[in-house]
């Protein structure tokens, strides 16, 4: 079991400063419902299960539970591969919904993570869009300021602006305007294998303390055992590579623009910087040097990473608890000396916090979902039913359900749902679930403009993927990354 | 000299080196074409754990039909989409299949009996869609078919899939046609015969091989297509199986018995339908448009 002591990683780690700069930076100044720079896994053990929410009570006085109307909704779904517990969460949610609101004829209609952003582009180019969708935390902005999105803020239904991290709020904002409402707020964590670090020669128990100790253990693990160290991802157009890219340029003191500053203007590009250089060639150091990470990082995502992590080919890699999860499903399913292996594989798994950079930085990508509200005009039909999309903002943003649509692998957008019984239920069955609580206040949110998920899922893949197929030097890439984000930001095209 | 009377066995007999070179490409052909068939068949019956091992079990320790049980129970949600997925990718398919052959058979046949001004013009017009990819048209057909009404409904993909096989599927028939001796026809006109009963009684049954060919060309394209589909229909229970199979890869992980299993069984109706019909597929291959 891990002997690293979260508790006192955060307290020594965090300062009130950091958390201030980047999640407190709330443009609505008020007293949140928990109290964050207490932030720590004790804080929250001791606010689980502390208050009682009546989710249709809450919802009744938003849209009357007898409305009568029609949605149609768009998200990113759980399937198949997802831990089961996650998928029934969301059966329960859609079956409590039309429970609660019979009337409302609710047409969802869930899109996998790579496809949801391109397909919901594609739809509001023919004005066929869904009247509400829920995107991932990048996603709102783009939409918000192409004027497609309504304006929708907490108090729309129900919920005051402080009920959610700000760091999330602040994802939705363009031009002093709120668009949507966070769902869910994840940030990730650093997961290994202890019987390879052991047969490594490494410390078990003992995560890489900084970026440059990863890129020195995977050659290690590579060296020894001739499987992969780490799990770099390097796809195009895939979420997972900026959520498993960003951590490292942050932590070596890089960034896209000033993101990571306290008040980010986005108005310097800071991807060329002699620390976003550093970052990219620990990268650098292991696809092409050490040969240390898997061969195929550059056309793999975390879907990828996963299946040799499990069969023991892979030493550490980026992720959320939910990983756990899907081990113990899939160790459920496994029959005859297959159990044994996979139990194997559980008993190896450990969590830590994400490495810090050689200054002791440590940052890991505020992740999340979003609602949104569509205008009309770009809607299928032309009308939106908007007490239909408060109804289900509001159940889906409510305590109870934003922390439960959030069970196995993130956390709830909703401040309180950390306050509910299901949370502490939650601190008791998801192992490894204080780690990435934990990294919440290490939580940078992705440069809130427009061209955000351009320059992540194609900009910062592209440079990767330069710099390590050699194409470019690393600093030919990272220059020529800058030269695209500077195009981009100056109303060009890649 | 030739190599057969170079390579002989001990007995003196001649070897017919090419045919053996011939047999050995051919394997290493089926090879290439069946292993992943079989890796994917040999997957589908392994747990989800047992699929994510390395290095990997080639024929799996504890084989099971989990998947395929969850994906034709109609109790369970994945059952219940996947048969829906399966159904509406047989209808589409069919009717595509139908209409192409509907409209491919008089078209092609038009083409290669009369002359009328245009023609060559009109034949070369058939084709050029065909010289651009298909993608370059998706959000223009995107649009158009929500300005008919026609998002979320399986008549936007037959009319799209009409609108790319129509041209290869007159071309394939055309090619027949001109290879059928007009004197044919004429014989049969002379017994009586209208135009129409004797394209129907003597044109069409000889061109049968081409317009199965056509059918098994249509029905596959119908079948595979994924953009279009995924592109056009945004409701679940409308969904074609390129696009629903989707749902077996997650965010962050990916369940690949069930994908295997999915598609597999995904690929079952092609797979029989060439078999039962691969006979005239040949045929219309070296007799059709390959002589013309």
């Amino acid at each position: 079991m891990s002997t690293f002591n979260f508790g006192q990683a955060i307290r020594g780690g965090v300062s009130a400063a950091a958390i201030t700069s980047l999640l407190m930076s709330s443009p609505v100044l008020g007293a949140p419902p928990v109290d964050l720079s207490k932030w720590s896994p004790e804080y929250v053990r001791s606010i689980a299960g502390t208050k009682d929410f009546d989710t249709a009570a809450d919802c009744n006085k938003v849209t009357p539970l007898d409305y009568k109307g029609r949605l149609t909704f768009w998200y990113q779904g759980v399937f198949e591969g997802d831990p089961d517990l996650l998928r029934q969460y969301y059966k329960d949610f859609f079956a409590a919904f039309r429970k609660t609101y019979p009337n409302i004829d609710l047409q969802e209609q869930a899109l996998t993570y790579n496809d949801l952003l391109d397909k919901f582009r594609t739809a509001l180019l023919g004005n066929a869009g869904p009247m509400m969708v829920r995107l991932q935390i990048l996603g709102g902005v783009e939409f918000a300021s192409k004027g497609y999105l309504q304006e929708l803020k907490p108090e729309d239904v129900g919920y005051a602006t402080e009920d959610f991290w700000p760091g999330a709020m602040k994802s939705n904002m363009w031009k002093g305007k709120t668009y949507g409402i966070p769902t869910n707020n994840e940030t990730m964590a650093f997961i290994w294998n202890a019987d390879i670090f052991k047969r490594a020669g490494l410390d078990p128990d003992k995560p890489p303390a900084t970026w440059d100790d990863v890129v020195k253990y995977s050659k290690q693990i590579h060296d020894k055992l001739g499987i992969a160290g780490y799990g770099l991802v390097a796809r195009k157009n895939a979420g997972n590579t900026p959520y498993r890219f960003l951590p490292q340029l942050w932590g070596y003191g890089g960034s896209v623009f000033d993101e990571t500053t306290q008040s980010p203007t986005y108005g310097r590009i800071e991807i060329n910087s002699r620390a976003s250089k550093q970052a990219l060639q620990a990268s650098y150091d292991m696809y092409v040097r050490d040969k240390s990470v898997p061969v195929s990082a550059l056309t793999n995502q975390q879907a990828d990473n996963q299946p040799l992590f499990l069969a023991g080919q892979l030493g550490m890699m980026i992720s959320h608890p939910s990983d756990y999860d899907v081990m113990l499903d899939l160790k459920k399913k496994a029959s005859g000396t297959d159990v044994q292996k996979a139990q194997t594989v559980i008993d190896n798994m450990r969590y830590g916090p994400i490495p810090t950079g050689p200054d002791g930085k440590r940052a890991v990508v505020f992740g999340g979902s979003n609602m949104h509200i569509l205008k009309p005009e770009y809607v299928d039909g032309g009308k939106v039913d908007l007490p239909a999309a408060k109804a289900l903002a509001c159940f889906w943003a409510s305590p109870e359900w934003s922390l439960k649509m959030a069970y196995a692998g993130s956390n709830p957008g909703n401040l309180n749902g950390f306050k509910t019984k299901w949370m502490k239920e939650r601190l008791d069955n998801i192992k490894f679930l204080d780690v990435t609580t934990s990294m919440l206040p290490y939580g940078v949110p992705f440069p809130t403009i427009p061209e955000t998920p351009e320059i992540m899922n194609i900009v910062v893949p592209d440079m990767l993927q330069n710099a390590l197929t050699g194409a470019m030097t690393v600093d030919q890439a990272t220059e020529d990354a800058a030269k695209k984000i500077k195009n981009i930001m100056s109303g060009g095209k890649l | 000299m030739s190599m057969t009377s170079i390579v002989t066995t001990r007995r003196g007999k001649p070897i017919d080196a090419w045919r053996w070179i011939g047999r050995i490409f051919l394997v290493m052909m089926l090879f290439y074409t069946a292993v992943p068939m079989a890796w994917m068949l040999l997957t589908s019956i392994k747990s989800g754990f047992a699929a994510m091992q390395l290095p990997p079990q080639w024929l799996p320790n504890e084989p099971t039909l989990a998947s395929y049980k969850k994906l034709l129970d109609p109790n369970n949600s994945v059952g219940q989409d996947f048969l829906r997925f399966f159904w509406n990718s047989l209808f589409v398919s069919t009717m595509t299949t139908a209409l192409a052959v509907i409209v491919a058979v008089p078209a092609a046949y038009a083409f290669s009996r009369f002359d009328f001004p245009g023609r060559k013009f009109l034949f070369f017009a058939v084709l050029l869609r065909n010289m651009f990819p298909a993608v370059i048209f998706l959000v223009p057909l995107f649009i158009l078919m929500r300005l008919l009404g026609l998002v979320n409904t399986h008549g936007s993909l037959i009319l799209t899939y009409l609108t790319f096989g129509l041209p290869l599927a007159i071309w394939l028939l055309k090619g027949f046609y001109d290879n059928i001796p007009y004197q044919l026809e004429q014989a049969a006109r002379i017994d009586g015969a209208t135009r129409f009963q004797a394209f129907v009684l003597i044109v069409m049954p000889l061109s049968a091989p081409g317009i199965v060919a056509t059918a098994i060309y249509s029905f596959i394209g119908a079948w595979n297509e994924y953009i279009f589909a995924y592109t056009f229909l945004n409701k679940n229970e409308q969904l074609t199986l390129p696009v629903g199979i989707q749902r077996f890869f997650s965010e962050n992980t990916t369940d690949f018995p069930g994908l295997m299993a999915a598609s597999f069984m995904m690929s079952l109706p092609v797979v029989v339908l060439f078999l039962l019909l691969q006979r005239y597929f040949v045929r219309a291959l070296t007799e059709g448009a390959v002589k013309h």
